[in-house]
């Protein structure tokens, strides 16, 4: 009637049962109750940290999510108090007047150059800074390190009024910068570009990090300094420079505050977002029969908060775990 | 002996000169763009500045900008003071919430990936305009058409909660203070993404011996929390509060900043640098205090 095969089974789930209870018995009352407590905690404790979580990323989402449900209505569907996420108008229009009114191609363009262009720079520059702070002892390099944490603490509106001076007068000539991306440039090429002081911390903690026995047997072996970093230091630090090279090119993309002060016209998406709003004024809403109240406007500034963050959050999306483990591989926290 | 040392001196020298070579590029950039431009804002503060052709015209007037700065300009004091009652509430608030929650994200659970990757969504665009606009559309503060829309739907929720639970109008100040915890909410997980970050690494770094260690001698979750993860992530508590009070002062949409911004743009150089100096040297008192209170407490595991 028994199948052999299950009455092995049975008999040893049997035993591992009776040497449990054994096992239970020779527990003393306090460690019982331990187990009984922590198995106990271990059924309970998912359903809350589910439940928490769940609530606070309803909280990081609900934004974007008002933001897509936003953008694709009518703005007469603001008023409508029948519709709070799914629009009655569905309609593309909106999104199509705002990034027209943003001049949305163009400055998509201006600001990928810029961006890319600085971030790149600005990381190779920090990355060779950064390792002659970790690698190099010479004199006067503490003060020079101090200089580095000053350049993160100091506030950027400190230095942006000299800042312009110098780039509207560059070289005490009658050269006008202002306007010009090289404001942007110039100084991320010489290492002092957007949060470079955080920039040069993060390289100089990651080639720290690195065994020194590597460049020891390079120079033995007759390999300057500079190639040595070339060609042994950087194919060691690739996952490091892509999360600062990913870092830096958010801090660009949302840069306003700097941009502000060295472009007049709106030639960034950030700075085109921030006046989004007088923009909107002076070209949709101009003419007297476009009349829109501030409710309707959400439509239009929902909608280009949604085209201005596409590309970054394509950006996360596909890079999201780098981004995730970056900050560990980095050696910000070793 | 002296052989061996003509050997060694010169190649820790080439080092040396090696070490200027590497740093030499951010040095020059440094002077150029950080540190003259440090400089002149210090002298601009005790100064006049007016624009002119060719570059500004300066007269000395010592320390008039500061007398003005706290004395004369109706704001300044008076959003100094805030904006640093408001960091001395929100600090403590995002470090335990950051790493409540990095301990949860540290834990197996299906979802984490996601979960991970939601909270740190913040830390990619809580930074630009797109924050401001998003917030000033959410928050309950301001009386603009569009902010109420957004606080009715949100406070009616909270207040529907409250009616439910059943401590709706006993008293005001329960009330009160339930209704701000919960909109600042919204602002509290918006700006801690970088600090959940850093805990996770942190926590990340705890030698799976100690987590054994502790399990063989039966210690509960609690114990667990205290004695091994807290000496643990301590060093980093000290840099994300740093990190945290930094990034609150410099935010660029607070309203000490935004009064000097306004400053600037009316062309009064030197009353605006006075503001941003003496901002900055109260910042830095704050942080040097902090730093020397809490270092104390801290669990350093090498030396």
């Amino acid at each position: 009637m028994a199948i052999p095969g299950s009455n092995s089974l049975g008999d040893k789930k049997f035993e591992a049962k009776i040497s449990d209870k054994v096992h239970k018995a020779s527990m003393t009352k306090e460690q019982r109750t331990y187990l009984r407590n922590k198995s106990l905690l271990e059924k309970v404790w998912p359903v809350f940290r589910f439940l928490i979580l769940f609530g606070l990323c309803f909280v990081i989402l609900y934004p974007l999510i008002f933001m897509i449900s936003c953008a694709f209505r009518l703005q007469t569907d603001m008023n409508d108090p029948t519709v709070m996420w799914i629009p009655r108008h569905l309609t593309l229009s909106v999104i199509k007047e705002t990034a027209e009114a943003m001049n949305f191609g163009e400055t998509l363009k201006n600001t990928l150059l810029l961006n890319i262009g600085c971030s790149l720079v600005q990381v190779v520059t920090c990355a060779i800074t950064g390792y002659g702070f970790a690698r190099f002892n010479f004199k006067g390099k503490n003060i020079l390190f101090a200089i580095v944490i000053l350049m993160i603490l100091v506030p950027q509106q400190i230095i942006l009024i000299p800042q312009y001076t110098q780039f509207r007068y560059f070289m005490g000539t009658n050269i006008n910068l202002i306007n010009s991306p090289l404001t942007m440039y110039l100084p991320a090429l010489m290492a002092n570009g957007i949060r470079a002081g955080l920039m040069i911390l993060i390289f100089r903690q990651f080639f720290k990090g690195l065994p020194k026995e590597l460049e020891d047997a390079a120079y033995l072996d007759g390999c300057a300094p500079f190639r040595t970093f070339v060609q042994i230091m950087v194919p060691n630090a690739k996952s490091s420079f892509l999360i600062v090279f990913l870092f830096s090119v958010v801090w660009y993309w949302n840069d306003y505050y700097v941009s502000t002060s060295f472009f007049t016209e709106n030639k960034t998406i950030a700075l085109m977002l921030k006046n989004l709003d007088t923009t909107l004024n002076t070209t949709l809403f101009n003419s007297a029969t476009a009349q829109v109240s501030v409710r309707e406007k959400i439509v239009w500034m929902e909608a280009g908060c949604l085209i201005s963050i596409t590309p970054i959050l394509v950006l996360y999306s596909c890079l999201q775990k780098q981004f995730v483990e970056g900050i560990e591989r980095s050696g910000l926290t070793g | 002996m002296k052989k061996s040392k003509g050997i060694q001196m010169p190649y820790e020298k080439r080092k040396s000169l090696y070490g200027y070579g590497f740093i030499g590029l951010w040095l020059v950039g440094t002077i150029k763009w950080f540190l003259i431009p440090l400089i002149t804002s210090l002298k601009y503060s005790f100064e006049t500045v007016t624009p002119a052709t060719g570059g500004v015209q300066e007269t000395w007037v010592g320390f008039e900008n500061y007398v003005y700065a706290f004395g004369v300009d109706p704001n300044y004091s008076k959003y100094l003071v805030s904006v640093l009652e408001d960091t001395a509430i929100k600090t403590p608030l995002i470090i335990i919430f950051s790493l409540f929650v990095a301990v949860m994200l540290n834990q197996k659970f299906k979802g984490r990936g996601f979960a991970r990757a939601v909270f740190f969504l913040p830390v990619i665009i809580a930074t630009g305009p797109v924050y401001a606009i998003i917030s000033g559309d959410m928050s309950s503060s301001g009386s603009s058409d569009a902010s109420q829309f957004s606080t009715m739907f949100e406070t009616d929720l909270v207040g529907e909660l409250l009616e439910f639970v059943g401590i709706y109008g006993i008293s005001d100040t329960i009330t009160e203070t339930i209704q701000s915890v919960t909109t600042d909410i919204f602002s509290l997980v918006w700006n801690s993404g970088i600090q959940i970050l850093i805990f996770l690494a942190a926590l990340q770094n705890i030698p799976v011996s100690a987590k054994e260690a502790a399990q063989m001698e039966g210690a509960t979750a609690w114990e667990y929390f205290w004695k091994i993860t807290f000496p643990y992530v301590s060093p980093m508590i000290l840099a994300n509060l740093i990190f945290t009070i930094i990034d609150s002062f410099t935010d660029t949409s607070n309203s000490v900043m935004n009064r000097i911004l306004e400053v600037q743009s009316d062309w009064k150089y030197g009353e605006a640098a006075a503001m941003a100096w003496s901002y900055f040297v109260i910042v830095m008192i704050a942080v040097g205090i902090i730093t020397v209170i809490v270092n104390k407490f801290i669990y350093y595991e090498v030396d």
